[in-house]
This record gives structure tokens, sequence and C-alpha cells, in this order.
């Protein structure tokens, strides 16, 4: 269960610290006027500033109004049962490459988690990397990455 | 012997027969990163010579060339230098390949890739609008005149094209403002619109406007005319422009290498079949009308030649470059 | 009527029966790039500018620019059917597509969105033929200082007409900005922003944004709200598809509005991505049925698309005749058009009459083709929707991880992409509204260089955006445009205040 108040603090403390390393990040650009015209930092710079203002009265106001429910424990599973597998699908990327990552989290996710029959997940599985690699490494030629395990199987 | 071994010794020589004996030759597809934007002069060089070998059937594997433009083309040298040892993959540039390093905080240097080859020199040309001054003479007294005002578009900061606008300011001891666009496509257009009084764009960057009678170039930045050729407009070609230094502005030279590299832990004989193959694409028929159409000078420079080249032309930057506090700790 | 002669002769030179081949074949081809995000037009393009080397200009133009049509269309399926917009241009189409799909009316959604799209390129194909000379002579007025406030004009329109918490709009758009601003700087060419990751200095790339702020930040939303426990039913319906295009005609007045904004967008330096999302802005400041924006109403469709597509079609007139290419894919046909042996320029016109006037005449067929091809599309995508929602969610995330390594063959991207998902489902929950982001990660560099290329051309002197009757006239309506209605909403309050008093 999250309440208002934490998701309001979690954004506004995200969206600060962005802001804060805009503007430190940007005062190596220098800021302001020079024989180059307006310096490459200023206007990252002022963006920067609103940012981290704008957090504060978030932050201020998020944590004054917000008392009630925004996620309650049921949604607050099903939204990280979703997140937590295709996380570790990304993960996986660059160990297993793109193909054996993307048809295992659909096996994971289709017959783990949402028990469908093995034999309709695993082709699903199949199908949808093999339509990967036809479309993306033949067609088009853009090689999807092969990861560690692609470098192992080549010759 | 086994059956297959002699059956393979028969079709490695089968293959030998039929094509020059090389120590590699590749067997997949390859890759020519452009460090440009589409339509942009390297991505031109780059479909050029992918048009050469395509249309002659110089190698039997298909070729892509990919656009990877980001930071000035920073992108593209960053993308190949992660891929050592790799060579499917060809990096096309210019001379921003030890240039950029110099100026700008970017992640590679040009001692981070193999050099093939530099296959042509693009030239530099001073562009007025139509209806402006009529000769160099004119064009310094007008730029004098407005005391600093004068306005200078071109591709990119701290490249070639504001190098070059430094080098005339001094020469010709006069201050101007150098406005940066995109491209050199972008700066013809502000010219043809009248929002900037000149750029010093490639020939082929602003043919199309000089056909239109938008704007007309003043004088070439090389020692010698450029080749005789068809006209370009009713009356004038591209030989009839003067250089620079007879039309009165004292910079001799100044051009732009288009550049060919390799991701380093390369084999040399890798390297020698790219030499080679480029070597054959100058000698079809395509190869030379990209020349000529585009009007750049075409030039073979690899191994010694060209980092004698490199050399070179780094010491020139560097100078220019350290007179306007452009250096940074690289 | 000497355009008039021009075009039927540039007709007899199109309508071949190879001609026609291409075009379907172009347009099929671009319909698949256009669908899958991190494919698009300009992969098409390229994949196929080699094949083209052997063939006639004309044909060559009319396979590539079918191509370019193709996705366009198929850009706005996965933005109505799943929230992810493929291209800039189509994010404003999310804004009512989706809903309208979500809420059981995937057909008519897709049909509004294609027949508003392809209504918009005939028009912008119109307005070439007819003015062709006279929009290139438009082009030329300008300058950095016009730029500028053409983007200012287009943010104005579009800032402060949803009803969101106004430092929640600005924190989002100054992030917006930010992100711009990350990577090579090209007033400067300095380094900005890459906190330390060299890879960032390419910047961060709008598809892989998007793809996570709205495609994997709606999925996050979608299953926290339960989406699979109501699956949306749709029977493939070729009527509904006829049926729906029958009706387009009520939204004539957001169909004119929408076509001519596009065209001016156009044709200016504003580019499809603002005048769609300039038109949607316009909508729903005036359409009597503004209330029911966002929430799936035809006209939010219609306005969007209708002007991201006459954008698009006339932004190709600058390509020709100036050389400028408007869009990504008009650059790589520009790049073919040299190795053809043609010079994009004024001097194209004269020169090559039969390419130009073929070329022309193959935008009228080409669309037709194309929208007669995606409608055929329809139910078929449509179906998609009857997918449950556990088969399809692992299916999206894979496709936009795919789309996003895809754009620059990097990992750091599909990172960032995540991250993206992660920030946009905290966004939605905490009613950030993500379009100005959005909008501002799109045109928010070009906006700063203009200012600071104008800023170097005045010495600094402020005065450049009033220096002549265009640049005042855009910047004195991109300001009433953000002050008049806060204005009139305080006078109204300060109404009913005083009135309330005696």
């Amino acid at each position: 269960m999250l309440s208002r108040r934490a998701l309001e603090t979690l954004t506004a403390a995200i969206t600060g610290a962005f802001g804060v390393a805009v503007v430190v990040s940007s005062l190596d650009n220098g800021i302001g006027w020079s024989s180059g015209g307006v310096e490459s930092g200023t206007f990252p710079f002022m963006t920067g500033l609103i940012v981290v203002a704008g957090s504060l009265y978030n932050l201020v106001r998020g944590w004054l109004r917000g008392q009630e429910i925004a996620v309650r424990s049921a949604e607050l599973r099903r939204t990280v049962a979703l997140f937590l597998p295709a996380a570790a699908f990304v993960a996986a990327i660059p160990l297993v490459g793109m193909y054996v990552a993307s048809a295992g989290y659909l096996l994971v996710s289709l017959h783990l988690q949402n028990r469908l029959p093995l034999w309709r997940s695993a082709l699903i599985a199949v199908v949808a990397a093999a339509a990967l690699y036809l479309v993306f490494e033949r067609t088009f030629e853009v090689a999807l990455p092969h990861g560690l395990l692609g470098a192992m199987l080549e010759p | 012997m086994s059956r297959t071994l002699k059956l393979a010794a028969a079709l490695a020589a089968a293959v030998a027969f039929a094509t020059p004996v090389f120590a590699w030759t590749p067997t997949k597809s390859i890759e020519f990163v452009a460090t440009a934007g589409p339509g942009g002069g390297t991505d031109n060089f780059a479909r050029a010579v992918q048009a050469a070998i395509v249309k002659n059937k110089l190698i039997d594997q298909p070729i892509v060339v990919t656009n990877k433009a980001g930071g000035s083309g920073a992108e593209g040298y960053t993308y190949v230098k992660g891929m050592a040892g790799d060579p499917y993959k060809l990096v096309f540039g210019t001379s921003n390949a030890w240039q950029q390093p110099m100026v700008s905080k970017v992640a590679f240097k040009q001692t981070d890739f193999t050099p093939v080859a530099a296959m042509v020199q693009d030239e530099f040309l001073l562009w007025v609008k139509q209806d402006g001054p009529k000769d160099v003479k004119e064009y310094l007294a007008a730029m004098a005149a407005k005391n600093g005002a004068g306005k200078m578009g071109g591709a990119q900061s701290k490249d070639t094209d504001e190098l070059l606008t430094r080098m005339i300011e001094k020469t010709a001891n006069l201050k101007l403002i150098y406005i940066p666009f995109k491209s050199g496509a972008e700066a013809a257009v502000q010219l043809a619109g009248g929002h900037v009084d000149s750029h010093v764009n490639n020939p082929s960057e602003s043919v199309g406007q000089w056909k239109g009678g938008t704007q007309r170039p003043l004088c070439v930045f090389n020692t010698q005319r450029l080749s005789d050729g068809p006209k370009v407009t009713a009356t004038e070609g591209w030989h009839d422009i003067p250089t620079c230094q007879e039309a009165g502005l004292a910079i001799p030279l100044f051009q732009q290498p288009r550049t060919i590299w390799l991701p380093l832990k390369v084999t040399p004989e890798q390297v020698a079949f790219y030499v080679d193959l480029m070597k054959k694409v100058q000698a079809t028929p395509e190869w030379k009308d990209y020349i000529e159409k585009s009007s750049q000078s075409q030039v073979f420079l690899t191994g010694d030649a060209f980092a004698k080249y490199m050399a070179e032309d780094s010491e020139r930057v560097r100078k220019v470059a350290a007179e306007q506090g452009w250096l940074v700790g690289n | 009527m000497e355009n008039f002669d021009l075009l039927l002769h540039g007709f007899s030179i199109a309508l071949s029966v190879q001609h026609i081949a291409l075009m379907v074949g172009g347009v099929l081809l671009g319909i698949l790039v256009g669908v899958l995000p991190g494919l698009g037009a300009p992969n098409g393009v390229s994949l196929l500018l080699p094949i083209t080397f052997g063939m006639q200009p004309v044909a060559a133009i009319i396979l590539l620019s079918s191509i370019y049509w193709g996705a366009l269309f198929g850009g706005s399926v996965t933005s109505i059917l799943f929230n992810i917009p493929g291209e800039p241009s189509s994010v404003a189409t999310t804004f009512d597509g989706y809903p309208m799909a979500r809420s059981g009316r995937p057909t008519q959604a897709l049909a509004t969105a294609f027949g508003s799209a392809a209504f918009g390129a005939l028009v912008g194909v119109v307005l070439i033929t007819c003015l062709a000379s006279w929009i290139a002579g438009v082009a030329l007025q300008f300058g950095p200082a016009e730029y500028f406030a053409v983007y200012f004009l287009a943010f104005s329109s579009f800032i402060g007409v949803g009803g969101a918490p106004p430092i929640k709009t600005l924190v989002s758009l100054a992030i917006g900005f930010a992100l711009a601003a990350v990577g090579m700087d090209t007033v400067s060419g300095s380094v900005r922003l890459t906190m330390g990751i060299d890879e960032l200095v390419k910047g961060v790339n709008f598809v892989v944004a998007v793809m996570g702020l709205f495609g994997i930040g709606e999925l996050l939303i979608a299953v926290e709200e339960e989406m699979d426990a109501k699956a949306v039913s749709s029977r493939i319906d070729w009527r509904e598809v006829l049926r729906t295009i029958a009706g387009l005609p009520r939204h004539w007045m957001a169909l004119l509005r929408s076509a001519a904004i596009g065209c001016w967008m156009g044709i200016t330096p504003g580019g499809p991505t603002a005048a769609s999302f300039m038109s949607y802005g316009i909508a729903k400041r005036l359409s009597p049925r503004r209330a029911r924006f966002g929430q799936g109403e035809p006209e939010g469709i219609v306005a969007p698309e209708t002007a991201d597509h006459a954008a698009g079609t006339s932004a190709l007139l600058p390509m020709l005749s100036l050389g400028i290419p408007g869009s990504a894919t008009a650059a790589v046909m520009m790049g073919g058009l040299m190795i053809w042996g043609l010079n994009p320029g004024p001097a194209l016109f004269t020169e090559q009459p039969d390419f130009v006037w073929g070329l022309i005449a193959s935008m009228y067929l080409g669309n037709i083709v194309a929208v007669v091809l995606v409608m055929l599309t329809v139910p078929i995508f449509a179906a998609l929707m009857r997918l449950p929602f556990f088969v399809i969610a692992p299916l999206i995330f894979i496709v936009c991880v795919v789309g996003a390594y895809s754009v620059s063959n990097s990992y750091l991207d599909v990172l960032l992409m995540m991250g993206f998902g992660v920030l946009g489902y905290l966004f939605k929950k905490l009613d950030y509204p993500l379009a100005p982001l959005v909008l501002a990660i799109v045109i928010g560099d070009k906006a700063e260089d203009a200012f600071r290329q104008s800023m170097l051309m005045s010495q600094g002197s402020l005065k450049i955006f009033v220096a002549n009757p265009l640049v005042s006239t855009l910047v004195g309506l991109g300001f009433a445009l953000l002050l008049v209605p806060p204005l009139l909403r305080a006078i109204g309050s300060w109404r009913r205040s005083s009135r309330r008093e005696p």
C-alpha cells in the first residue's frame, strides 16, 4: 500500500535531484553572455532552477495534501508482477541476447505467471523471437544484441 | 587427406581463381557509419561509395549505410570506437576525426581508429547573395564598413567553417559574426533569404542555389581554379571562379578531406582489403560521376602519406584553435 | 493554369502499371516500418535506396515516397492501439485516439485517423500544385528570429490548454527542455549535461523517451487498473470503417482548420510535430465539443492527424525547391536525388519538370493507394485489441525494448526507456502532464538554437523579435494565445464575484 504522500515525495525527490544535477552540470558550460553569444550553460541552468523550485513546491504541497491512499496493495502487487519480470528481461539481454531473453520472458510471464498451457506459451515465445529475428536481423539488417551467449556460440 | 579436406582445397582453389587473392574477404554484411545526417556531405560520400560497390558488384556482401550524426558526428565515432576488432564496421568522416577531439570534450581520439584512406578533398568557396558584392574586394570593403556586424553563416561550431571564417578575419583584418547552423544547406537557405551576408559552403551544398540564381561564389580557397567542366549557370562554370588569392584574399589552400576508418585491433589483411576496395571504387564511372557532380577533388591518401597529412593539418588547426581559445584538455 | 497542364503531364508519367505496383509495394513496406516503433520510414528508404540506383529517377522517387506515405499512416496505429507513438508527430494522436480505442472503438479510432490524415495530405498536395513558386518564396523569409517565433507560437498554443496543476506543468516542461539540451550543442560546439556518460553526447532520443513515458508508463497504469477485466471486444467489421469515413465530413470545421494549420507549419519551418500539437491545442480551445477532449473525442483525433499529414506533405516542397529536407526521410530521399544525378534547389523545377511533376502527381496517387491499403488493414489491427491483456503486455514490452535498442543500437537507450517508463507511471498517477515534456524534447533545442542564433545576429538585443512585420506578428500571436485565456478567466471570476457582492 502506498499513500499519495509517499508517491508525491518520491516524484518530487526524483525531479528535484534531476534539477540539481542539471544546474551543477550546466555551470561547467558557463552561464551568461560571452563573445560567442549566450553561453551554452545558460538555458539548462535556468530550466534546472525551475525544476528545483517547482519540485520543492510540489514536495511541500504533496506532503500537506496527500493523505489518501494512491495505490492499494492488490494494485501494487499487480504492477510489481508486471514490472519485475520485464526488468529481469532487460537485465538478461547483455548475457543471453535479445532473442533468448525475450523468448524466456514470454515463457515466464505467460506460463508461470498467468498459467497459460505450456505448449501455447512456448509456441508464442518461439514465434515472437523468430519474428523479431526475421524482421530486424534479416529484413532491415538491424543487428539486435546477441549477448555473451551469442559471442560464445560464434566460431 | 580426407574427402572433406580435398573438397575444401578444391573450393579454395576455385575461389582463388575467380577473385584476386586476399588473405581476408568479408563473409557477412558491412555497415558504413556516416557521421552526418542524411543528405549531409559525409552521408553522400558514404552512399556514393556504397553505390559504386553495389552497382559494380565489387564485393558480394550487402552494405548498409547508417547515420549517426549526434554530437556533430561524435556519435558515429564513439560507436565504432567501441567495436574494436570488428572488420565489418567502417566509419565515414572528415577531418573532424582529429579536429573535434581538440576543441570539444568528446569520448574519442583519432588514435582510437585504424585509418583506411582519405578519398576526396572537398573545396570551400566564399558565397554571397545574388545581389550582394560583385567581387572579393567589394565584399571585404562592405564587411569592413559594417564594423564587426557582418554576418557569416556556416555549419556547426568550431568546425571547418568557423575555422575558415576566423582565418578570413585574420587575413583581411576585420571582424565577422559567425552564426552556426545545423548544416551547410541550412546556411545556404539563410543566405538566399538575406539573413546572413555570406557563407563558405562546399560546392555541392550550394550548387542548386547558384543554378537557381539566389547566390553566387566569389572565390575558391585553392591554389588553382577548379577544373573545367560544363557551365553551371548560363554564363559561368566552376572554372570561371577566381582563386581567393588572385581575387585579393590571401588564403592559399583550405580543403576538407573525406576519410574512412576501421576500428582498432583489425588485422593488416583486413585493412589491405578495404584499401584495395576503395582504390577499385575510384576507378568506377559512378565514382567519377560523384566527384564531378559534387565538384570535389579526388585524392587517395593511405598509410604514411595519410599520417603525414593528418599531422600537418592538426598543427594548423591547433594554431588557430589556440588563438581562439577553443582547445580543451583532452 | 500553367501548373495544371504540368500536373496532367505529371499524371501521364506517374500512371503506369509498373509505377502503381511500386506504390503498392512501397506503401506496404512503409506501413510495416511505421507500425514497428524504432523502425521508421528512414529505415525503409535507406534499405531500398541501393535498389533504386539502377532505376529511372521518377520510378525511384515514387517507390521511396510511397514508403514515406505508408509509414506516416502506419505510425498512427501503435499510437492509437497501445499509446506508443512511433514518430514525434503522432504523439498528439494518442490524446484522444488511445482512450477511444480503449473504450471499445478501435476501428472507429483508426478509420477516423486515417481518413483525416488522407484529407490533410491531399490538401497539402493541392497547395503544392497551385502555389509551388510562391511557397518557396515564403520559406526564405524565415531567419533565426522567425524560426524562434514559430516555435514560440507552437508552445503557447499548446501550453495551458490542459487542466493540470500549473506548477506540475512547469516542472514537466522544464524537464523536457533540459533533456533536449543533453548532448552536443550546435551553437557553441560544446558537450552539455552528459553527467559523465560519454554515450549521451548523441542526446536523448525522442522515440526512447516517448516509448517509456507513454508506452511503458501506460502499461503500468493499465495493469494496476485491472485492464484485463475489461478486455475490449471489437468485432471485425468492415462496415464500421465505411460508416466512420462517411461521418467524417461532420467535422468539416476541424478538418479545414487543421489542414490550414498543417500547411502553414509545413511551409514555414515548424514541421509536422509542432503542427499536430498546435492543431490539437487550438481545437481544444475552439471546438464546441472541447469538454470531451481527452476522453476519446473524434475531433481530438481529426485535429492532430489532419495537421500532421498536411504539414508532412507540404514540407516536401521546401526540400525540392530549397534543398532543406523537412524530415529524416526527406533527407534520405534528397541523398538519393544527388546519386540519381539531380540537384535539389530552385532550378529543379525548371530543369527537371518531368521529375518534379511526376513526383507531385505520384503524391496524389500514392496517398490514395496508401489510404485504401491502410483502411483494409484497420480490422486486422483492431483485432489485436482482442488479445487478452496478459499476452499483449509482455509483447508490448518486448516491442518497446527492441524499438528503443534499434534507434541507435544502444543498450543504454533501453535502460533510459525503462527509467522513462517509471517516470511516466509516476507522472500519470500524480497528474503531471506528459505532453509539455514531449513537446519540449522535440522542439526545445531547436527553439533554443534559434534564440541564440538571433542573439548572435542582433548582438544581444531583443529588438530582433519585433524587427519586421512577420516576426512581430508571430510573437504577438504567441503572447496572445499565452495570456488571453488566463486573463479572460480572471476577468470572468472578477465579474462573478463583483456581481455577487452588492
